[in-house]
């Protein structure tokens, strides 16, 4: 059992390690979103941004931080597919400070094949707020088209996630 | 001295009164204007124990109540009587909503607190059973730009009184003098810089015609720093850094040979307590910065994690005593310093005390800061053996070294960054939740954090300026701590003098909410999962609780109006990502921005 945990934590491990190395390949299409999609990436800002507060552990821009809330990885390197990332919200990271949000994770074998009684002291952190399988999808959503694989943040992303009512970009305005 | 616009013929009439007749025929007057904040008033708070007129009860730091209508025999039926919705819900920054943890002050009939974005709600209490919103002074404070560099929330710990105004500050940097009985802004001053990744939590303290605060932002590579506004003029008094910079005694204490004094945190957030005799005001200090990488930083860092003794009227240092050097854990100092006279071993001490971040209480001579006595007051205790008798130091203290290990694998290092388990917590002991103290039976009340967490390190880069990559408002804290056990808490009474324990409470939750003691020999503390509980003052057994249905992360205060005694605290907590991910059965609380009010 240890073994078989071990062997999907190192993997997911690696991936994760790897996203600060190599320029990362997703399978997210670029193409315009529908109307739809596009709803779709804005609740899942408003889940990262103010539900969930996943800016809190890793930055607005998702380039990761250090503090209060761990040293959380940055989301713009990383190496994870969307399915993956899926599978993070949800469970969390065993022996690390990401926290599950899927309400029922470790209640059944659904997170990595175990329960939370086998997790014992690797057991993740719960979530301030748990997400449902859409508001999942959403923030996945948003962090492919917002902020995986792209570079540093610039203004204009600064801007699209504060707003223009505060000073907050001022620093990125060139 | 009354109200203008009465007449001289009046005026003089009632000056040749006492202080309690001026007081009297002021409250008559009430609600057109209520008497103007004096010096002598703030030196002397016991003459209206009807009032809560500075932050901390008084300037001795004690939050006792000299109330004693709700007493031991009675609490039980203690009730709430009212309760008023406040604002400063918003989202902003890193966080959901905003917090609440002020100290009300209440003025004849009149409360003034503010909300964690620093909206000041002036609540006409004096009908006694209800609260009616007089005036709200929103600074329109920033929300993104100041709530993206606070560390631990949307937070404003409360407001001063002086002469007719109300003094304030905003979580984005700036201060406010706000006209007392109207709300209106008469200036605003910016103190803190938000661009710098400075903040300001604090309640001002006035002492004269100067009111004192100091920067957040000991995780964003602040210099940290005590600041004084001249309040006749609305412009800086004087700025004391509690940090030295070249040249200043304690600078030689940052061994690292690249001026990383410069960004070396140190931080200010909770408000200082204040020695009329000697005219001399004890500030707290931060943790230095980065607060996890002591390699980045050889030395002690001083003055971070260490009190301070400073002059109001220009903020030089008289003396200051550091409780960690070379801090490993975070643990700020900056929490309150109350002032005590005790007799130690027969003799009589002027004391200053502290129940420490970092597990300890201690005991200072207040004139010069030597060390009197120190002692263990949380359950859990790994990063040191103890306090050397004579100095107080860490025992395990290196004199030799420019980097202290204290105990193996207690705090990260470069070389093997995940600590082993640290007790306390980086949290405390004690944050900022204050103590309270009873004079009458000689005990401090700690309400504690108990349990241990751990670190993890990641060598820091430089800032820009020295030549590296950290811009300003970047984290500059040397890697992050992580918990992984519930913490959990106690409430305990020591001898002040001593630190001997007297009497002892575990208790679920860690504290989040502070303490404040009466005169009716009670103990008020809040819990983070709503419950307001009252406690007896000599043995701790809890008398009465009741559940407000949502955390509490304020501390209480006491005030009567028209003879009765009130109990109020603020009441909606942050969610403390200290403690809800651990406690599944408080999940789903949610959030709420209240003011309860109890009597019997």
């Amino acid at each position: 059992m240890k073994a078989v945990m071990k062997d999907r934590s190192i993997r997911l491990a690696v991936a994760l390690a790897a996203g600060a190395l190599f320029a990362p390949v997703h399978a997210l299409a670029q193409a315009q979103s529908s109307a739809e999609e596009a709803r779709l990436i804005e609740f899942g800002k408003e889940i990262f941004k103010s539900k969930a507060v996943c800016q809190y552990c890793h930055k607005w821009d998702a380039s990761g931080d250090q503090g209060y809330g761990g040293n959380a990885l940055s989301l713009r390197a990383t190496q994870l597919t969307p399915e993956q990332m899926t599978e993070v919200v949800k469970c969390g990271r065993p022996g690390t400070g990401m926290p599950y949000h899927d309400r029922f994770a470790y209640t059944d074998k659904r997170c990595y094949g175990y329960t939370r009684e086998e997790m014992g002291k690797d057991m993740p952190p719960a979530g301030n707020d748990f997400l449902s399988n859409r508001e999942v999808d959403a923030v996945v959503k948003y962090l492919f088209a917002k902020d995986v694989g792209k570079g540093p943040a610039t203004y204009e992303d600064c801007v699209d996630f504060w707003g223009k009512d505060t000073k907050q970009c001022d620093p990125m305005k060139k | 001295m009354l109200a203008n616009g009465r007449g001289n013929a009046m005026s003089m009439k009632f000056f040749a009164g006492a202080v309690t007749g001026a007081l009297l025929t002021a409250t008559a007057l009430t609600p057109a204007r209520a008497a103007d904040m004096t010096n002598e008033r703030a030196l002397n708070p016991q003459r209206e124990p009807q009032n809560w007129i500075l932050h901390h009860g008084n300037y001795q730091g004690h939050r006792f109540s000299l109330l004693k209508e709700i007493n031991t025999d009675n609490v039980k039926n203690l009730k709430p009587v009212f309760t008023v919705a406040l604002g400063g819900f918003q989202s902003g920054g890193r966080y959901a909503f905003g917090n609440l943890e002020a100290t009300p002050l209440v003025e004849d009939g009149i409360m003034y607190v503010p909300d964690g974005w620093g909206s000041v709600y002036a609540i006409d209490v004096s009908a006694g059973k209800k609260g009616v919103i007089k005036w709200k002074m929103d600074p329109g404070t920033d929300r993104a730009w100041a709530g993206d560099v606070a560390c631990c929330g949307v937070n404003n710990r409360g407001v001063a009184l002086w002469k007719d105004k109300v003094i304030s500050i905003a979580l984005d940097g700036r201060m406010f003098a706000i006209n007392k009985a109207t709300g209106e802004v008469a200036w605003e001053r910016k103190v803190a810089d938000p661009a710098l990744g400075e903040t300001l939590t604090i309640a001002p303290l006035v002492i004269r015609d100067l009111a004192i605060v100091g920067a957040a932002g000991g995780e964003f590579g602040i210099r940290g720093y005590i600041d004084a506004t001249d309040l006749n003029t609305g412009k800086a008094a004087w700025r004391t850094y509690t940090i030295p910079g070249a040249g200043e005694p304690g600078n030689e204490t940052w061994k690292d040979g690249k001026e990383r004094w410069k960004h070396g945190g140190g931080s200010v957030w909770e408000t200082a307590t204040y020695d009329p005799e000697s005219d001399t005001f004890y500030q707290g200090v931060g943790n230095a910065g980065p607060d996890w990488d002591p390699e980045y930083r050889a030395g002690d860092n001083k003055w971070a994690a260490s009190v301070l003794a400073l002059s109001p009227n220009d903020g030089k240092i008289k003396w200051g005593y550091q409780y960690t050097p070379n801090d490993p854990y975070d643990y700020d100092e900056i929490s309150e310093h109350p002032i005590i006279n005790a007799k130690v071993n027969g003799e009589d001490r002027k004391l200053v005390v502290h129940a420490a971040r970092n597990g300890y209480f201690y005991a200072l001579d207040r004139i010069n800061g030597s060390f009197i006595a120190g002692k263990q007051y949380t359950y859990e205790m790994n990063w040191t053996p103890g306090l050397d008798p004579k100095t107080g130091r860490p025992l395990n203290y290196n004199p030799n070294a420019d980097v202290q290990v204290y105990t193996e694998g207690t705090h990260g290092s470069r070389a093997r960054p995940k600590s082993d388990k640290l007790c306390p917590a980086h949290t405390g002991g004690k944050n900022w939740e204050p103590t309270a103290y009873n004079p009458q039976l000689g005990l401090l009340y700690i309400p504690s954090i108990e349990g241990c967490d751990y670190i993890e390190t990641v060598p820091q880069k430089d800032f820009v300026d020295q030549g590296g990559t950290v811009r300003p408002r970047e984290r500059f804290s040397g890697g992050a701590t992580v918990i992984r056990e519930r913490l959990y808490g106690s409430l305990k009474a020591v001898d002040p003098a001593t630190g001997e324990l007297k009497a002892d409470l575990k208790l679920t939750y860690p504290n989040y909410s502070g303490a404040l003691a009466t005169a009716g020999n009670l103990v008020f503390i809040g819990g983070v999962d709503g419950t307001f509980s009252a406690h007896d003052a000599k043995t701790l057994k809890e008398l009465w609780s009741f559940n407000t249905g949502t955390g509490i992360n304020a501390p209480p205060i006491s005030y009567a109006v028209n003879g009765k005694q009130y109990i109020a605290v603020l009441v909606g907590s942050r969610q403390s990502q200290n403690v809800i991910p651990f406690s599944p059965e408080l999940k789903n609380t949610s959030t709420a921005s209240m003011l309860f009010v109890f009597s019997l």
